[in-house]
């Protein structure tokens, strides 16, 4: 029977699912809303972003550093795939990125299993976050508290700078119309580079702090793309805000269907992405607004 | 519909040069045809596992030129288009385990199961357009692949099994046909190369065909066909539903040669390597997303024992999407129209790409 406790269980799960995927999916709406690039190669770096925390953590023994220097390297791949292979196809028929993304995120797949190998891995959580934090019949593992909190600050520290900031202005006003800010004399391509950037980054956050919960193997990229693809549509194509709070919408959809039945949980969340587009053919948050 | 009616009528007016395959381009494609019809019987003798990948290439490629029917011709942008496989697929594979194998009656149910499904996710799907519908059509497709897995008709039936779950269903008999024995593999390549065939005329007459010009046009500019007086929504579900008839048509083909039905057939991924051969091969031409199909899965093929393989398949698609804007349709074109410039073609490409990556555009 579901209880109290297995509830506000779920509710945490829920909303550290919503929120990790938050941080994959805001670069993912971020990238097409500004290029019109379908990102099929967005799970290859969020991907990506567990194997280099693997490393930097076993190599230098440090989760911390992982946290730091994995996301930093996988900016550094996501800005080579922007200036390399995405800067060319500017202005070309948007799908044609499918191909191309699609195409990067396969050689990524298959670079990691030769590098890494076809196994599982783990990043090993830290000392300080390991155990469980007990609350009457509630137990919850600290580690999980701590990416919960993690992925909030940083989703909240991103939301502030972009409807603050001057950088946040021309990231949404590139997001509305390209040319007009072009025209205005910024120069749009190295916002590009730097949202791909950005966006890897963050994928990569998300990578090393679920790489140290779950398993990291190299089919993770493709698993979690779909998912973001959902959440981005659901929230509006283009728009942060309704990435995060399509996020955490599927986040507990996910959490709580779990316990109705653990077979369907993909069935809801796809139900839902179609209920929510016949109602509104172009997500929640989508179209009328940039971001 | 009085389009696809007008169609087959002899004194339909000529649609004038931009129709697709001219007379020698029907020519070659005519010359490929017996060209496979040749091959069939000398690679059963030489190497029979090469009959079961023909077999598999005319597969996709038929399921390729549905998919180009929608995506490409009428701007549809199917991202689900493995749920019309599957249902055809897990059609043909319930009808032949439980009621017959005869292929003049699975093939067409399996047919009409697809066009069915594709009635169904298009008449929903066709309210959002572009990458909106694309999604819509994902979710509807994956549902029927959650519903697969987890079988749920016979949960919801309350029998013990229907799709089999994660097995699938598997031992499915090959088809029997009339006088013919389609449990030789070579009998059954034959009856593949002949549906196929017939398909890709069909489609490039209904593309040819008023009925096809709407579709295009509403690719071009949907508001303007719109505007005339056509029934836009009325014509992309038709269209959706006509493709979604070949799809169930490739599913019902490839079920019993594979002898298993699986919820993988209905996974998106299927959808995508789909989306991926349309594009590789050059969407909008017919042709071109067969050819993409038969290179990706000869690539597979070919690539399966090398240890790196998904980096070149990778590198492949990185390259040819980069270099070759048109996919290979657009290379062979540009080679026939023009294949003395072939070189410079080349040169110019990479000096376009240099100076793009600098910045300078």
């Amino acid at each position: 029977m579901v209880d109290a406790t297995t509830l506000i269980r779920a509710t945490l799960l829920g909303l550290q699912l919503g929120m990790t995927l938050a941080l994959v999916a805001a670069g993912l709406t971020l990238i097409f809303g500004m290029l019109d690039v379908i990102n099929f190669a967005h799970g290859a770096l969020y991907m990506l972003g567990a194997y280099f925390g693997v490393t930097v953590a076993t190599e230098l023994g440090s989760f911390w550093l992982a946290l730091v220097i994995a996301p930093l390297l996988v900016a550094v791949v996501g800005g080579a795939i922007e200036i390399l292979s995405l800067r060319p196809l500017y202005g070309r028929n948007p799908l044609y990125h499918i191909l191309l993304t699609f195409g990067i995120a396969i050689m990524t797949q298959g670079l990691v299993v030769e590098i890494w190998g076809a196994q599982s891995l783990r990043i090993q959580v830290p000392d300080a976050l390991s155990g469980t934090l007990t609350y009457g019949s509630l137990s919850y593992p600290v580690y999980w508290m701590f990416v919960l909190a993690v992925s909030t600050v940083l989703i909240g520290a991103i939301w502030l700078a972009i409807s603050r900031s001057d950088i946040g202005i021309i990231i949404r006003a590139s997001a509305h119309d390209t040319e007009m800010v072009d025209a205005l004399g910024f120069d749009v391509s190295r916002v590009f580079t730097g949202v791909v950037v950005f966006g890897a980054a963050l994928a990569g956050v998300a990578g090393v702090l679920l790489g140290a919960s779950r398993s990291v193997n190299p089919g993770m990229g493709f698993g979690v793309i779909i998912q973001a693809f959902v959440i981005v549509v659901i929230g509006g194509l283009g728009s942060f805000r309704g990435a995060v709070f399509s996020a955490l919408l599927i986040g507990l959809v996910t959490a709580y269907g779990a316990l109705i039945a653990p077979s369907l949980t993909d069935l809801f969340m796809f139900a839902l992405m179609a209920v929510v587009l016949i109602i509104k053919p172009s997500g929640l948050f989508g179209a009328t607004e940039a971001a | 519909m009085r389009e696809i009616v007008a169609m087959f009528d002899p004194r339909r007016t000529s649609v004038g040069d931009s129709q697709i395959l001219t007379s020698r381009g029907r020519l070659a494609v005519f010359g490929l045809i017996v060209l496979l019809g040749v091959l069939g019987p000398v690679v059963a003798i030489v190497e029979p596992y090469w009959l079961y990948i023909l077999v598999q290439v005319l597969v996709f490629a038929l399921l390729a030129l549905s998919l180009d029917f929608v995506f490409g011709y009428a701007g549809l942008l199917s991202f689900g288009h493995a749920a019309m496989f599957g249902a055809g697929g897990y059609s043909a594979a319930l009808l032949i385990t439980e009621v017959t194998p005869n292929a003049l009656v699975v093939l067409p149910v399996a047919m009409l199961t697809g066009v069915a499904v594709a009635a169904v996710i298009g008449w929903f799907s066709v309210r959002s357009r572009g990458i909106y519908f694309a999604m819509l059509t994902l979710a509807f497709a994956q549902m029927f692949y959650v519903a697969a897995f987890a079988d749920l008709p016979a949960t919801l039936l309350g029998v013990e099994s229907i799709t089999g779950g994660d097995n699938g269903i598997y031992g499915i008999a090959l088809y029997e046909l009339i006088g013919i024995d389609l449990s030789d593999r070579i009998n059954y390549y034959f009856l593949t190369l002949l549906l196929v065939a017939l398909s890709l005329a069909f489609l490039v007459r209904l593309a040819n065909s008023p009925f096809g010009r709407v579709l295009q046009g509403i690719r071009e500019n949907e508001e303007r066909v719109a505007f005339i007086g056509y029934d836009v929504r009325r014509y992309k579900v038709v269209g959706f539903a006509i493709s979604g008839g070949f799809a169930g048509l490739a599913g019902g083909l490839y079920v019993p040669f594979q002898s298993l039905a699986h919820p993988q057939f209905l996974h998106w991924t299927v959808s995508g390597e789909l989306v991926v051969m349309l594009l590789l091969g050059g969407m909008g031409t017919l042709w071109g997303p067969m050819l993409g199909a038969a290179s990706v899965i000869i690539l597979e093929e070919m690539l399966g024992g090398i240890a790196a393989w998904e980096v070149i398949l990778g590198g492949i698609f990185v390259v040819v999407v980069i270099f070759a804007p048109r996919g290979l349709a657009g290379v062979l074109i540009s080679l026939k129209e023009d294949p003395r410039n072939a070189l410079t073609n080349a040169k110019n490409a990479i000096e376009n790409y240099v100076r793009k990556v600098r910045g300078k555009s």
